[in-house]
Protein backbone atom coordinates (compact mmCIF):
# COMPACT_ATOMS: atom_id res chain seq x y z
CA UNK A 1 0.00 0.00 0.00
CA UNK A 2 1.10 3.73 -0.22
CA UNK A 3 -0.91 5.77 2.26
CA UNK A 4 -1.36 9.53 2.16
CA UNK A 5 0.27 11.00 5.23
CA UNK A 6 0.11 14.81 3.33
CA UNK A 7 -2.41 15.42 0.40
CA UNK A 8 -0.78 18.64 -0.22
CA UNK A 9 -2.48 21.03 -2.97
CA UNK A 10 -3.67 18.23 -5.41
CA UNK A 11 -2.69 15.09 -6.28
CA UNK A 12 -5.04 13.19 -8.74
CA UNK A 13 -4.48 9.55 -10.12
CA UNK A 14 -3.93 9.99 -14.00
CA UNK A 15 -3.31 8.29 -17.20
CA UNK A 16 -3.13 9.14 -20.98
CA UNK A 17 -6.66 10.60 -20.53
CA UNK A 18 -10.33 9.60 -21.76
CA UNK A 19 -11.45 9.30 -25.20
CA UNK A 20 -14.23 8.06 -27.23
CA UNK A 21 -17.11 9.75 -24.78
CA UNK A 22 -16.38 13.72 -25.83
CA UNK A 23 -19.71 13.64 -27.55
CA UNK A 24 -21.45 12.80 -24.04
CA UNK A 25 -19.70 15.75 -22.39
CA UNK A 26 -16.87 13.75 -21.15
CA UNK A 27 -13.76 15.60 -20.77
CA UNK A 28 -10.10 14.49 -21.36
CA UNK A 29 -8.65 14.48 -18.13
CA UNK A 30 -5.45 12.79 -17.90
CA UNK A 31 -1.55 13.84 -16.73
CA UNK A 32 -1.32 17.32 -18.23
CA UNK A 33 2.59 16.05 -19.06
CA UNK A 34 2.18 12.95 -20.96
CA UNK A 35 5.93 12.85 -21.94
CA UNK A 36 6.48 12.95 -17.89
CA UNK A 37 3.65 10.17 -17.65
CA UNK A 38 5.30 7.79 -20.10
CA UNK A 39 9.08 8.50 -18.54
CA UNK A 40 8.03 7.74 -15.44
CA UNK A 41 5.94 4.21 -16.33
CA UNK A 42 9.11 3.32 -18.67
CA UNK A 43 11.48 3.87 -15.78
CA UNK A 44 10.08 1.16 -14.07
CA UNK A 45 8.92 -0.61 -16.46
CA UNK A 46 5.26 -0.59 -16.53
CA UNK A 47 3.13 -0.28 -19.40
CA UNK A 48 3.67 2.98 -20.66
CA UNK A 49 0.32 4.53 -19.74
CA UNK A 50 -0.37 2.88 -16.47
CA UNK A 51 -1.97 5.66 -13.94
CA UNK A 52 0.60 7.65 -12.12
CA UNK A 53 -0.13 9.81 -8.76
CA UNK A 54 -0.44 13.82 -10.61
CA UNK A 55 1.30 15.76 -8.15
CA UNK A 56 0.62 19.54 -8.23
CA UNK A 57 2.56 22.46 -5.85
CA UNK A 58 3.75 19.98 -3.56
CA UNK A 59 3.36 20.03 0.29
CA UNK A 60 2.59 15.93 0.11
CA UNK A 61 3.72 13.06 1.39
CA UNK A 62 3.21 9.44 1.13
CA UNK A 63 3.98 6.42 3.49
CA UNK A 64 5.49 2.81 2.10
CA UNK A 65 3.82 -0.01 3.54
CA UNK A 66 5.75 -2.51 1.50
CA UNK A 67 8.83 -2.42 -0.75
CA UNK A 68 9.08 -1.36 -4.06
CA UNK A 69 10.36 0.17 -7.42
CA UNK A 70 9.24 3.81 -7.78
CA UNK A 71 10.06 6.67 -9.86
CA UNK A 72 9.49 10.52 -10.16
CA UNK A 73 9.32 12.66 -13.46
CA UNK A 74 8.40 15.95 -14.37
CA UNK A 75 9.30 19.09 -12.43
CA UNK A 76 11.18 19.39 -9.22
CA UNK A 77 9.25 19.56 -5.94
CA UNK A 78 11.92 19.50 -3.95
CA UNK A 79 10.71 15.41 -3.41
CA UNK A 80 12.95 13.56 -0.74
CA UNK A 81 12.57 9.89 0.76
CA UNK A 82 12.89 10.03 4.38
CA UNK A 83 15.89 12.52 4.50
CA UNK A 84 17.23 12.00 1.01
CA UNK A 85 17.16 14.23 -1.83
CA UNK A 86 15.63 13.06 -5.20
CA UNK A 87 15.56 14.24 -8.17
CA UNK A 88 12.99 14.10 -11.69
CA UNK A 89 13.54 11.46 -14.14
CA UNK A 90 15.30 8.79 -11.47
CA UNK A 91 14.52 5.91 -10.26
CA UNK A 92 14.70 4.59 -6.60
CA UNK A 93 13.99 1.53 -4.33
CA UNK A 94 11.61 2.34 -0.93
CA UNK A 95 11.20 -0.28 1.93
CA UNK A 96 8.81 -0.97 4.13
CA UNK A 97 7.84 2.12 6.80
CA UNK A 98 9.61 4.72 3.85
CA UNK A 99 7.79 8.47 3.60
CA UNK A 100 8.38 9.91 0.39
CA UNK A 101 7.88 13.86 0.78
CA UNK A 102 6.87 16.75 -1.73
CA UNK A 103 8.39 20.39 -0.50
CA UNK A 104 7.36 22.96 -3.42
CA UNK A 105 9.57 25.26 -5.99
CA UNK A 106 8.33 28.96 -7.55
CA UNK A 107 9.39 26.97 -10.77
CA UNK A 108 7.90 23.74 -10.97
CA UNK A 109 4.05 23.43 -10.42
CA UNK A 110 3.89 19.16 -11.26
CA UNK A 111 5.15 16.23 -10.36
CA UNK A 112 4.34 12.58 -11.44
CA UNK A 113 5.14 9.23 -9.46
CA UNK A 114 4.93 6.15 -11.02
CA UNK A 115 5.09 2.46 -8.95
CA UNK A 116 6.52 -0.41 -10.69
CA UNK A 117 3.56 -2.79 -11.36
CA UNK A 118 1.27 0.00 -11.12
CA UNK A 119 -1.48 0.95 -9.07
CA UNK A 120 -4.53 -0.84 -8.67
CA UNK A 121 -7.38 1.21 -10.03
CA UNK A 122 -10.71 0.03 -12.18
CA UNK A 123 -10.85 1.49 -15.63
CA UNK A 124 -14.02 3.44 -15.85
CA UNK A 125 -14.78 4.64 -19.68
CA UNK A 126 -11.30 3.60 -21.08
CA UNK A 127 -9.83 5.24 -18.75
CA UNK A 128 -8.39 5.04 -15.37
CA UNK A 129 -7.66 9.05 -14.77
CA UNK A 130 -9.60 10.64 -12.62
CA UNK A 131 -12.56 13.36 -13.43
CA UNK A 132 -11.89 15.98 -10.88
CA UNK A 133 -15.10 17.66 -12.22
CA UNK A 134 -17.28 15.20 -12.90
CA UNK A 135 -16.24 12.89 -10.01
CA UNK A 136 -15.55 9.52 -11.51
CA UNK A 137 -12.43 7.82 -12.11
CA UNK A 138 -9.26 7.26 -10.75
CA UNK A 139 -9.13 6.93 -6.84
CA UNK A 140 -13.24 7.33 -5.55
CA UNK A 141 -13.56 9.89 -8.39
CA UNK A 142 -11.52 12.55 -6.39
CA UNK A 143 -8.08 13.67 -5.74
CA UNK A 144 -6.39 12.04 -3.28
CA UNK A 145 -6.92 13.23 0.84
CA UNK A 146 -4.69 12.00 3.85
CA UNK A 147 -5.52 8.38 5.06
CA UNK A 148 -6.25 7.44 1.38
CA UNK A 149 -4.55 3.62 0.71
CA UNK A 150 -3.42 2.78 -3.12
CA UNK A 151 -2.72 -0.75 -3.26
CA UNK A 152 0.44 -1.96 -5.89
CA UNK A 153 2.36 -5.19 -5.94
CA UNK A 154 5.02 -5.77 -4.11
CA UNK A 155 8.46 -5.63 -5.43
CA UNK A 156 11.29 -7.17 -2.83
CA UNK A 157 14.09 -6.57 -5.70
CA UNK A 158 15.91 -3.25 -5.98
CA UNK A 159 16.55 -2.25 -9.79
CA UNK A 160 19.48 -0.65 -10.92
CA UNK A 161 19.58 3.38 -10.03
CA UNK A 162 18.14 4.36 -13.05
CA UNK A 163 17.87 7.80 -14.63
CA UNK A 164 16.27 8.92 -18.29
CA UNK A 165 16.73 12.58 -19.46
CA UNK A 166 13.72 14.52 -19.48
CA UNK A 167 12.91 16.83 -22.45
CA UNK A 168 13.70 20.91 -21.50
CA UNK A 169 10.62 23.01 -19.87
CA UNK A 170 10.37 26.48 -21.27
CA UNK A 171 8.07 29.12 -21.25
CA UNK A 172 8.11 29.59 -25.41
CA UNK A 173 4.86 27.78 -26.38
CA UNK A 174 4.47 27.07 -30.39
CA UNK A 175 1.00 27.36 -31.93
CA UNK A 176 -1.25 27.01 -34.93
CA UNK A 177 -2.82 30.08 -35.86
CA UNK A 178 -6.32 29.60 -34.66
CA UNK A 179 -9.77 29.31 -36.96
CA UNK A 180 -11.56 32.62 -35.91
CA UNK A 181 -8.62 34.98 -36.61
CA UNK A 182 -11.17 36.91 -39.16
CA UNK A 183 -13.54 37.86 -36.85
CA UNK A 184 -11.46 38.80 -34.45
CA UNK A 185 -10.03 42.72 -34.65
CA UNK A 186 -7.77 43.09 -37.25
CA UNK A 187 -3.97 42.32 -36.39
CA UNK A 188 -4.78 40.19 -33.21
CA UNK A 189 -3.24 37.01 -33.78
CA UNK A 190 0.05 39.04 -34.25
CA UNK A 191 -0.50 40.79 -31.30
CA UNK A 192 -1.18 38.09 -29.19
CA UNK A 193 2.45 36.94 -30.62
CA UNK A 194 3.62 39.88 -29.98
CA UNK A 195 3.00 39.90 -26.57
CA UNK A 196 4.56 38.40 -23.32
CA UNK A 197 2.02 37.50 -21.12
CA UNK A 198 1.72 36.40 -17.47
CA UNK A 199 -0.40 33.78 -16.53
CA UNK A 200 -2.86 34.74 -13.78
CA UNK A 201 -3.87 33.29 -10.60
CA UNK A 202 -7.12 32.00 -12.49
CA UNK A 203 -5.13 28.51 -14.01
CA UNK A 204 -5.97 24.90 -13.07
CA UNK A 205 -6.60 21.73 -14.45
CA UNK A 206 -9.19 23.14 -16.52
CA UNK A 207 -7.23 25.58 -18.33
CA UNK A 208 -4.70 28.60 -17.52
CA UNK A 209 -5.64 32.10 -18.02
CA UNK A 210 -3.18 35.00 -19.64
CA UNK A 211 -2.80 38.80 -18.79
CA UNK A 212 -0.90 41.32 -20.01
CA UNK A 213 -0.84 45.01 -20.12
CA UNK A 214 -2.52 45.46 -23.72
CA UNK A 215 -5.08 42.87 -23.98
CA UNK A 216 -7.52 41.96 -27.21
CA UNK A 217 -10.72 43.28 -26.10
CA UNK A 218 -13.14 42.46 -29.10
CA UNK A 219 -16.96 41.49 -29.24
CA UNK A 220 -16.87 39.01 -31.43
CA UNK A 221 -19.48 36.19 -31.45
CA UNK A 222 -19.34 32.63 -32.60
CA UNK A 223 -21.23 29.39 -32.14
CA UNK A 224 -20.95 26.68 -29.89
CA UNK A 225 -18.31 24.12 -31.19
CA UNK A 226 -16.53 21.37 -29.94
CA UNK A 227 -13.16 22.25 -28.03
CA UNK A 228 -10.27 20.47 -26.26
CA UNK A 229 -6.77 20.93 -24.47
CA UNK A 230 -4.74 23.42 -26.59
CA UNK A 231 -7.20 25.31 -27.71
CA UNK A 232 -6.34 28.87 -27.30
CA UNK A 233 -9.98 30.76 -26.49
CA UNK A 234 -10.68 34.54 -26.65
CA UNK A 235 -13.21 35.91 -24.25
CA UNK A 236 -14.54 39.35 -25.29
CA UNK A 237 -12.78 40.78 -22.01
CA UNK A 238 -9.39 39.87 -24.33
CA UNK A 239 -7.76 37.59 -21.60
CA UNK A 240 -6.53 34.72 -23.61
CA UNK A 241 -7.56 30.96 -21.56
CA UNK A 242 -5.52 27.98 -22.50
CA UNK A 243 -7.67 25.48 -22.59
CA UNK A 244 -5.89 22.01 -20.40
CA UNK A 245 -6.99 18.23 -19.88
CA UNK A 246 -9.80 19.19 -17.66
CA UNK A 247 -11.60 21.58 -19.77
CA UNK A 248 -15.17 21.51 -21.39
CA UNK A 249 -15.88 19.65 -24.36
CA UNK A 250 -17.82 22.64 -26.01
CA UNK A 251 -17.38 26.58 -25.88
CA UNK A 252 -18.46 29.35 -27.47
CA UNK A 253 -15.75 31.88 -27.72
CA UNK A 254 -13.59 32.63 -30.75
CA UNK A 255 -10.08 30.53 -30.76
CA UNK A 256 -7.33 32.46 -31.61
CA UNK A 257 -4.80 30.11 -31.64
CA UNK A 258 -4.26 26.09 -30.46
CA UNK A 259 -0.61 25.37 -29.03
CA UNK A 260 0.78 22.56 -30.71
CA UNK A 261 0.41 18.83 -28.70
CA UNK A 262 4.41 18.58 -28.39
CA UNK A 263 4.01 21.85 -26.26
CA UNK A 264 0.97 21.59 -24.33
CA UNK A 265 3.37 19.41 -21.43
CA UNK A 266 4.77 23.06 -20.66
CA UNK A 267 1.67 24.65 -19.00
CA UNK A 268 2.13 22.04 -16.56
CA UNK A 269 5.13 23.81 -14.86
CA UNK A 270 3.94 27.31 -15.65
CA UNK A 271 2.33 28.84 -12.60
CA UNK A 272 1.03 32.18 -11.55
CA UNK A 273 3.17 35.21 -12.79
CA UNK A 274 5.09 32.97 -14.81
CA UNK A 275 5.43 34.38 -18.15
CA UNK A 276 5.11 33.15 -21.82
CA UNK A 277 5.14 33.51 -25.25
CA UNK A 278 3.87 32.47 -27.94
CA UNK A 279 5.13 31.78 -31.60
CA UNK A 280 3.22 30.53 -35.03
CA UNK A 281 4.22 27.54 -36.39
CA UNK A 282 2.64 25.63 -39.47
CA UNK A 283 1.11 22.15 -39.20
CA UNK A 284 3.40 19.84 -40.75
CA UNK A 285 6.44 21.43 -38.21
CA UNK A 286 3.88 20.36 -35.38
CA UNK A 287 4.07 16.97 -36.82
CA UNK A 288 7.48 17.14 -36.77
CA UNK A 289 7.90 18.14 -32.90
CA UNK A 290 5.22 15.34 -31.94
CA UNK A 291 7.78 12.76 -33.62
CA UNK A 292 11.01 14.23 -32.48
CA UNK A 293 8.76 13.95 -28.78
CA UNK A 294 7.83 10.56 -29.37
CA UNK A 295 11.21 9.22 -30.91
CA UNK A 296 12.82 10.34 -27.34
CA UNK A 297 10.64 8.11 -25.39
CA UNK A 298 11.20 5.41 -28.19
CA UNK A 299 14.88 5.79 -27.71
CA UNK A 300 14.55 5.42 -23.60
CA UNK A 301 12.87 2.65 -24.27
CA UNK A 302 15.08 0.77 -26.31
CA UNK A 303 17.75 1.09 -24.15
CA UNK A 304 15.92 0.30 -20.85
CA UNK A 305 15.16 -3.18 -22.77
CA UNK A 306 18.80 -3.36 -23.88
CA UNK A 307 19.67 -2.90 -20.40
CA UNK A 308 16.97 -5.73 -19.03
CA UNK A 309 18.29 -8.07 -21.50
CA UNK A 310 21.91 -7.97 -20.30
CA UNK B 1 -28.15 28.66 -47.48
CA UNK B 2 -24.33 29.25 -47.41
CA UNK B 3 -22.16 26.76 -47.94
CA UNK B 4 -20.32 24.79 -44.69
CA UNK B 5 -17.03 24.66 -44.10
CA UNK B 6 -14.41 22.57 -42.89
CA UNK B 7 -11.36 22.98 -40.91
CA UNK B 8 -8.51 21.83 -38.49
CA UNK B 9 -8.17 22.92 -35.14
CA UNK B 10 -4.98 22.36 -33.83
CA UNK B 11 -3.47 19.30 -34.93
CA UNK B 12 -6.45 16.82 -34.90
CA UNK B 13 -9.37 17.79 -35.20
CA UNK B 14 -11.45 18.76 -37.77
CA UNK B 15 -14.38 21.06 -37.31
CA UNK B 16 -17.23 20.81 -40.00
CA UNK B 17 -19.57 24.18 -39.16
CA UNK B 18 -22.69 25.33 -41.19
CA UNK B 19 -22.50 29.15 -41.92
CA UNK B 20 -25.27 29.57 -39.49
CA UNK B 21 -26.11 29.77 -35.44
CA UNK B 22 -29.81 28.72 -36.26
CA UNK B 23 -29.58 26.06 -38.32
CA UNK B 24 -33.30 24.98 -39.91
CA UNK B 25 -35.00 21.79 -38.63
CA UNK B 26 -33.88 20.32 -41.46
CA UNK B 27 -30.05 21.77 -41.75
CA UNK B 28 -29.90 20.24 -38.38
CA UNK B 29 -31.62 16.87 -39.09
CA UNK B 30 -29.14 16.76 -41.33
CA UNK B 31 -26.12 17.71 -39.09
CA UNK B 32 -27.52 14.13 -37.20
CA UNK B 33 -27.66 12.18 -39.83
CA UNK B 34 -23.37 13.21 -41.11
CA UNK B 35 -22.71 13.00 -37.25
CA UNK B 36 -23.88 9.36 -37.05
CA UNK B 37 -22.02 8.34 -40.40
CA UNK B 38 -18.88 10.02 -39.23
CA UNK B 39 -19.34 7.96 -35.80
CA UNK B 40 -19.53 4.72 -37.86
CA UNK B 41 -15.86 5.45 -39.04
CA UNK B 42 -12.98 4.17 -37.36
CA UNK B 43 -10.50 6.84 -38.43
CA UNK B 44 -11.59 8.81 -35.24
CA UNK B 45 -11.38 8.68 -31.69
CA UNK B 46 -14.23 10.81 -30.85
CA UNK B 47 -16.97 12.68 -32.62
CA UNK B 48 -18.38 15.78 -31.33
CA UNK B 49 -21.62 17.65 -32.48
CA UNK B 50 -23.05 20.94 -31.33
CA UNK B 51 -26.01 22.90 -32.75
CA UNK B 52 -24.57 24.25 -36.05
CA UNK B 53 -20.84 22.21 -36.16
CA UNK B 54 -19.92 18.45 -35.61
CA UNK B 55 -15.94 17.59 -35.02
CA UNK B 56 -13.92 15.11 -35.71
CA UNK B 57 -10.29 13.77 -34.10
CA UNK B 58 -8.29 11.79 -36.10
CA UNK B 59 -6.53 8.59 -35.03
CA UNK B 60 -4.03 9.40 -37.93
CA UNK B 61 -3.76 13.67 -37.80
CA UNK B 62 -1.05 13.55 -40.77
CA UNK B 63 -4.52 12.43 -42.76
CA UNK B 64 -6.20 15.46 -42.32
CA UNK B 65 -6.63 16.63 -45.51
CA UNK B 66 -8.25 13.16 -47.01
CA UNK B 67 -11.08 13.77 -44.21
CA UNK B 68 -11.70 17.52 -44.96
CA UNK B 69 -12.40 16.50 -48.58
CA UNK B 70 -14.78 13.13 -47.69
CA UNK B 71 -16.56 15.19 -44.64
CA UNK B 72 -17.91 17.66 -47.36
CA UNK B 73 -18.79 14.82 -49.95
CA UNK B 74 -20.60 12.85 -46.94
CA UNK B 75 -22.40 16.42 -45.99
CA UNK B 76 -23.28 16.47 -49.79
CA UNK B 77 -24.52 12.78 -50.15
CA UNK B 78 -26.58 12.68 -46.75
CA UNK B 79 -30.05 11.51 -46.73
CA UNK B 80 -32.81 13.73 -44.86
CA UNK B 81 -34.82 11.10 -43.69
CA UNK B 82 -32.37 8.64 -42.22
CA UNK B 83 -32.61 9.99 -38.77
CA UNK B 84 -34.64 8.67 -36.26
CA UNK B 85 -34.41 9.91 -32.76
CA UNK B 86 -34.91 8.55 -29.52
CA UNK B 87 -37.93 10.06 -27.01
CA UNK B 88 -37.70 10.53 -23.69
CA UNK B 89 -40.46 11.58 -21.14
CA UNK B 90 -39.86 13.17 -18.05
CA UNK B 91 -41.34 13.77 -15.32
CA UNK B 92 -40.73 17.23 -13.30
CA UNK B 93 -41.59 18.28 -9.84
CA UNK B 94 -41.67 21.98 -10.52
CA UNK B 95 -41.60 25.23 -8.01
CA UNK B 96 -40.68 25.52 -4.05
CA UNK B 97 -37.55 24.26 -2.85
CA UNK B 98 -37.55 21.90 -6.24
CA UNK B 99 -37.52 25.35 -8.49
CA UNK B 100 -36.30 27.95 -6.28
CA UNK B 101 -35.89 30.45 -9.04
CA UNK B 102 -40.09 29.86 -10.33
CA UNK B 103 -41.41 32.63 -7.98
CA UNK B 104 -38.84 35.19 -8.90
CA UNK B 105 -38.64 33.99 -12.80
CA UNK B 106 -42.87 34.71 -12.79
CA UNK B 107 -42.30 38.37 -11.46
CA UNK B 108 -39.76 39.09 -14.03
CA UNK B 109 -41.35 37.60 -17.13
CA UNK B 110 -44.80 38.60 -15.92
CA UNK B 111 -46.16 35.08 -16.06
CA UNK B 112 -47.77 33.05 -13.29
CA UNK B 113 -45.78 30.05 -12.07
CA UNK B 114 -48.64 28.33 -13.22
CA UNK B 115 -47.88 29.57 -16.76
CA UNK B 116 -44.68 29.02 -16.92
CA UNK B 117 -45.02 25.30 -16.62
CA UNK B 118 -47.74 24.89 -18.92
CA UNK B 119 -45.01 26.63 -21.21
CA UNK B 120 -42.51 24.54 -20.12
CA UNK B 121 -44.12 21.54 -20.62
CA UNK B 122 -46.06 22.61 -24.07
CA UNK B 123 -43.06 21.77 -26.69
CA UNK B 124 -41.17 18.79 -27.33
CA UNK B 125 -37.61 19.58 -26.91
CA UNK B 126 -34.62 18.32 -28.83
CA UNK B 127 -30.66 17.39 -27.60
CA UNK B 128 -29.09 19.94 -29.67
CA UNK B 129 -25.49 18.58 -28.35
CA UNK B 130 -24.21 17.30 -25.01
CA UNK B 131 -21.49 19.01 -23.39
CA UNK B 132 -20.88 21.25 -20.36
CA UNK B 133 -20.96 18.47 -18.21
CA UNK B 134 -21.47 14.66 -18.53
CA UNK B 135 -24.61 13.80 -19.90
CA UNK B 136 -25.57 17.55 -19.48
CA UNK B 137 -27.85 17.86 -22.95
CA UNK B 138 -28.59 21.46 -24.37
CA UNK B 139 -32.40 21.32 -25.04
CA UNK B 140 -34.49 23.52 -27.50
CA UNK B 141 -36.19 25.83 -28.31
CA UNK B 142 -37.81 27.23 -25.18
CA UNK B 143 -41.04 29.01 -26.05
CA UNK B 144 -40.09 32.69 -26.60
CA UNK B 145 -42.05 33.83 -23.60
CA UNK B 146 -39.58 31.83 -21.60
CA UNK B 147 -36.41 33.18 -22.78
CA UNK B 148 -34.09 34.81 -20.54
CA UNK B 149 -30.76 35.69 -20.29
CA UNK B 150 -28.40 33.97 -17.63
CA UNK B 151 -28.73 34.72 -13.79
CA UNK B 152 -26.06 37.32 -13.16
CA UNK B 153 -24.36 35.93 -10.51
CA UNK B 154 -24.10 31.66 -11.36
CA UNK B 155 -24.74 29.55 -7.67
CA UNK B 156 -21.88 27.97 -6.62
CA UNK B 157 -24.02 24.74 -6.15
CA UNK B 158 -26.62 23.26 -8.68
CA UNK B 159 -28.53 19.40 -6.95
CA UNK B 160 -28.41 16.99 -9.54
CA UNK B 161 -31.32 16.80 -11.34
CA UNK B 162 -32.51 20.45 -11.31
CA UNK B 163 -34.35 21.45 -14.44
CA UNK B 164 -33.29 25.10 -15.37
CA UNK B 165 -33.56 27.58 -18.38
CA UNK B 166 -31.81 30.06 -20.18
CA UNK B 167 -31.27 31.78 -23.15
CA UNK B 168 -33.77 29.63 -25.89
CA UNK B 169 -32.07 26.30 -23.90
CA UNK B 170 -33.54 24.20 -21.02
CA UNK B 171 -31.51 21.31 -19.44
CA UNK B 172 -31.57 19.10 -16.23
CA UNK B 173 -28.32 18.96 -14.81
CA UNK B 174 -26.45 15.46 -14.30
CA UNK B 175 -24.92 16.11 -11.37
CA UNK B 176 -23.94 18.23 -8.72
CA UNK B 177 -21.78 21.54 -10.31
CA UNK B 178 -21.93 25.38 -10.35
CA UNK B 179 -24.25 26.80 -12.79
CA UNK B 180 -25.96 29.97 -13.86
CA UNK B 181 -29.11 29.28 -15.20
CA UNK B 182 -33.07 29.64 -13.35
CA UNK B 183 -33.82 26.74 -11.36
CA UNK B 184 -37.67 25.81 -11.90
CA UNK B 185 -37.80 21.64 -10.94
CA UNK B 186 -36.71 18.63 -9.90
CA UNK B 187 -36.19 15.56 -11.69
CA UNK B 188 -35.28 12.27 -10.55
CA UNK B 189 -34.51 10.14 -13.44
CA UNK B 190 -30.64 9.23 -13.62
CA UNK B 191 -29.23 10.96 -16.57
CA UNK B 192 -25.27 9.74 -16.38
CA UNK B 193 -23.53 6.78 -14.70
CA UNK B 194 -20.04 6.29 -15.83
CA UNK B 195 -20.54 2.34 -15.10
CA UNK B 196 -22.37 1.51 -17.98
CA UNK B 197 -21.48 0.85 -21.07
CA UNK B 198 -24.02 3.94 -23.00
CA UNK B 199 -23.50 6.25 -19.77
CA UNK B 200 -25.32 8.86 -20.90
CA UNK B 201 -29.22 8.54 -21.01
CA UNK B 202 -29.60 11.51 -23.80
CA UNK B 203 -28.03 11.48 -26.94
CA UNK B 204 -27.66 14.03 -29.32
CA UNK B 205 -30.96 14.37 -31.66
CA UNK B 206 -32.94 12.55 -28.96
CA UNK B 207 -36.47 14.04 -28.33
CA UNK B 208 -37.25 14.92 -24.70
CA UNK B 209 -40.82 15.96 -23.08
CA UNK B 210 -41.47 16.95 -20.10
CA UNK B 211 -44.41 16.30 -17.74
CA UNK B 212 -45.77 18.06 -13.92
CA UNK B 213 -45.50 15.83 -11.28
CA UNK B 214 -48.23 15.92 -9.13
CA UNK B 215 -46.29 17.59 -6.08
CA UNK B 216 -45.77 20.38 -7.95
CA UNK B 217 -45.72 23.54 -5.83
CA UNK B 218 -47.09 26.67 -7.62
CA UNK B 219 -49.25 29.40 -7.12
CA UNK B 220 -52.12 29.82 -10.34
Amino acid sequence: MLKVIKQGVLCSIQDAGRHGYRHLGVGQSGALDPTALKLANLLVNNNINDPVIEITIGLAEFEFSASTNFSITGGDLRAKLNSSPLYPGWRYFAKPGDKLSFATNHSAQRAYLAIQGGFAIEELLNAKSTDIQAQFGGFSGRALIAGDELSFPCNKVALKHLGAKQPEYANEVRVLKGPHCDKLPKGAFEHFLQTEWLISEMHSRMGSRLTANQTIKHNATISSQAVHPGVVQLPPNGHPIVLLNDCQTTGGYPIIASVISADLRLFSQLGSKQKCKFSSVSVSQAHQAMNKLNSHLAQFALANNNNIEQ
Amino acid sequence: MIDPHCYLLGEQAIVFMLETDTPSTSEQRRLFTLTSKLMNIDAFFDVVPTKSSVTVYLKRPQDYQVWINQIIRLWDECELASFTPNRHRFEVTYGGQFGPDLTDLANSLSLSEHNIIELHTSVTYQVEFIGFLPGFGYLGTLPKALQVPRKSTPRTSVPKGSVAIAQELTAIYPSNSPGGWHLIGLCNTPLFDPTLKQPSLLLPGDQVQFIPAKDSVCSK
